[in-house]
């Protein structure tokens, strides 16, 4: 029942979407694909999905690379501040967006990359990193620090020791990280609305435009693709872990 | 193999004074100890008595508080873990579980940046060594805990270390595994004459392993030497009650240790005036090979005496009364008393 209740707001962009109408509104018997058509002949829906997916990629890479340094030298320095630094890093997920996104406007605007692709990417990175600070960290946890010493035992310096033994250790954290990365990244709003005007034009903010500029079905469409994105990151994640876990399986 | 040729000639380990505090707690406490090159060194002593701490701090991943860890006369304390060039067994044996059993074997020379080949080679010659050919392509988890074990062997040993330092090794093991592979690894130590340093808190282990066993107990060195001379000659109450079994005999000139299989026993009044002890049996405990009787002696802590089963000459009984008797020898005086 909560379940329907959490999922239903989504379901209902599906037969929104398919309306026949020019208006936002439920079909009554007639369907029609008119609006998702619209969608991917439209080149300013086309240009958000593709500045979207560029911002949402690059946020994966960066935040990922950032967040599994930042775990990782947390992990290696266990010293009374390393928990203070974690907290300090772990911020970002705290502090209210609207106060973050007002905080990246002010920081934007003297370096000049207001309403740019690194502006966006830069705020969306900061956001992003504490996710994957903490699924690598939760990796961290669980990793034997006997294989980081028999490593450097058998000879391998740090830097191997990270790449060939500590990495590999903890590529499902990494993974889920970056998953979540892009998710946020992908359908994030508030601070988007705050840093970026005509030159960026997101995927959420032409459809929040969209809504409260008319009452275009295009949007619902919109909606129902952004969630498939999402979903099919998920699944191609489940699907990634779920074939580890059987080759794992078949191993034993 | 470079490392091979040079091994023959390298491996002796001296500790001076060595000394590990954590905060105010002496973990290792001025430990020194000279062991020999190509020799099975066994630290044996209770948990908690330093042996691992010492064991990390001749590997580079513990800093040295006080004192210094000379190879073959010159000082490492300075060398980093990875540039020690020691072998480690670990307990818990900590293979790679992402990577082949070949791999995990090959590692110390693929990060030496060695020619294919020639790891491939060392490979099988290790695989060969601890007789797992047939399970070079599987995972660590695919195997048992005694083939993991003995991949964890090849591994710490295929780069040729001149000192191998082992952890509980067979820590892990059930009682029969144990043995077998106590026998593979002293075979292993005689062919590859490389310095063993070996952990456990088994006395028996200890015994039927190792050329000479340092006995610590809180960060000390209690007693070192052969395993018969510790044996035979405890110095101490403590190693003569750790390595083995002793009864505690307080004479007029000082306290006694005395093995229980060194007692002879017979029924009250027929040793001929031999008897140094008469008691009562309140006790008899079967172990198959051998009986333990206890026996009440008054004024004294009870006596252990044990007897072979097949022996038994005199079917002894709870509640008898016997004479106890053992020759000057058997009887070491401890010198901490
Ligand atoms: N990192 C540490 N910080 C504080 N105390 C420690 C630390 N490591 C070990 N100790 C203490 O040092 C003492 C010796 O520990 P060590 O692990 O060397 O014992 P051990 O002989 O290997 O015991 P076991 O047979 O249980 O493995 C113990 O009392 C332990 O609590
Ligand atoms: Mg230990």
């Amino acid at each position: 029942m909560a379940l329907l209740f959490l999922v239903l707001p989504a379901l209902i962009a599906i037969p929104v979407s398919l309306t026949p109408k020019r208006f936002l509104s439920m079909p009554k018997g007639d369907y029609s694909w008119r609006h998702f058509e619209f969608l991917f002949s439209s080149p300013e829906w086309l240009s958000s999905f593709a500045q979207s997916g560029i911002i949402a990629v690059s946020t994966a890479v960066l935040a990922t690379a950032l967040g599994t340094l930042a775990a990782i030298g947390l992990w290696r320095v266990t010293s009374k501040y390393s928990e203070m630094v974690r907290a300090f890093l772990l911020l970002p997920l705290i502090i209210p967006q609207i106060i973050s996104a007002m905080a990246f406007y002010r920081l934007l605007i003297p370096l000049g990359l207001l309403d740019t692709y690194a502006g966006l990417i830069l705020a969306h990175t900061v956001l992003a990193a504490p996710l994957v600070l903490i699924t690598v960290s939760a990796s961290l946890a669980n990793f034997d620090p006997k294989l980081e010493q028999a490593s450097r035992n058998l000879g391998a310096p740090a830097w191997t020791t990270m790449r060939r033994v500590i990495l590999p250790s903890i590529r499902p954290g990494v993974f889920a990280g970056a998953l979540f990365a892009f998710i946020l990244s992908w359908d994030e709003i508030v601070v988007t609305l705050f840093i970026s005007k005509f030159n960026v034009y997101t995927l959420p903010r032409r459809m929040w435009n969209g809504i409260r500029e008319n009452t275009d079905p295009t949007v619902a469409a919109a909606a129902v693709v952004l969630i498939a994105v999402t979903l099919g990151a998920f699944a191609v994640s489940a699907i990634v872990s779920r074939q580890r876990a059987q080759t794992a399986l078949k191993e034993d | 193999m470079r490392e091979a040729a040079s091994d023959a000639k390298s491996g002796g380990l001296t500790l001076s004074g060595l000394t590990k505090h954590f905060g105010s707690f002496t973990a290792v406490d001025n430990v020194d100890l000279d062991i020999q090159r190509g020799e099975f060194l066994t630290l044996l002593g209770p948990s908690g008595s330093g042996k691992t701490t010492l064991l990390m701090m001749i590997a580079g991943f513990l800093d040295i508080t006080a004192g210094d860890i000379l190879l073959d006369g010159r000082s490492i304390r300075d060398v980093p873990a990875e540039r020690r060039n020691f072998g480690m067994v670990f307990q818990g044996y900590a293979l790679f579980p992402h990577m082949t059993v070949r791999d995990n074997i090959g590692y110390a020379l693929d990060v030496r940046k060695r020619p294919r080949a020639e790891i491939a080679a060392r490979v099988d010659e290790m695989l060969d060594l601890v007789q797992l050919t047939e399970f070079g392509h599987r995972k660590p988890g695919q195997l048992s805990g005694g083939q993991q074990q003995r991949v964890a062997l090849a591994r710490a040993l295929a780069f040729a270390p001149p000192v191998l330092l082992l952890d509980e090794p067979l820590g892990a093991l059930d009682k029969k595994l144990r043995i077998e592979v106590q026998d593979q690894l002293k075979d292993i130590h005689q062919r590859v004459g490389t310095t063993f340093v070996y952990v456990t808190h088994d006395q028996e282990e200890a015994l039927s392993m190792s050329d000479r066993i340092v006995i610590m107990q809180q960060g000390r060195i209690e007693q070192l030497g052969t395993p018969n001379e510790l044996y035979e000659h405890p110095r101490t109450r403590f190693a003569a009650g750790f390595l083995g079994k002793s009864n505690f005999l307080t004479m007029p000139d000082g306290t006694y240790a005395l093995r229980p299989e060194k007692i002879d026993i017979a029924p009250g009044g027929q040793m001929n005036g031999t008897a140094r002890l008469t008691g009562t049996i309140r006790g008899i405990t079967y172990f198959g090979a051998v009986q333990k009787l206890m026996v009440a002696v008054e004024g004294r802590d009870d006596i252990e005496v044990d007897v072979d089963s097949w022996r038994n000459p005199h079917a002894l009984r709870e509640g008898q009364p016997v004479d106890l008797g053992w020759s000057d020898t058997a009887a070491v005086r401890l010198e901490d008393t």
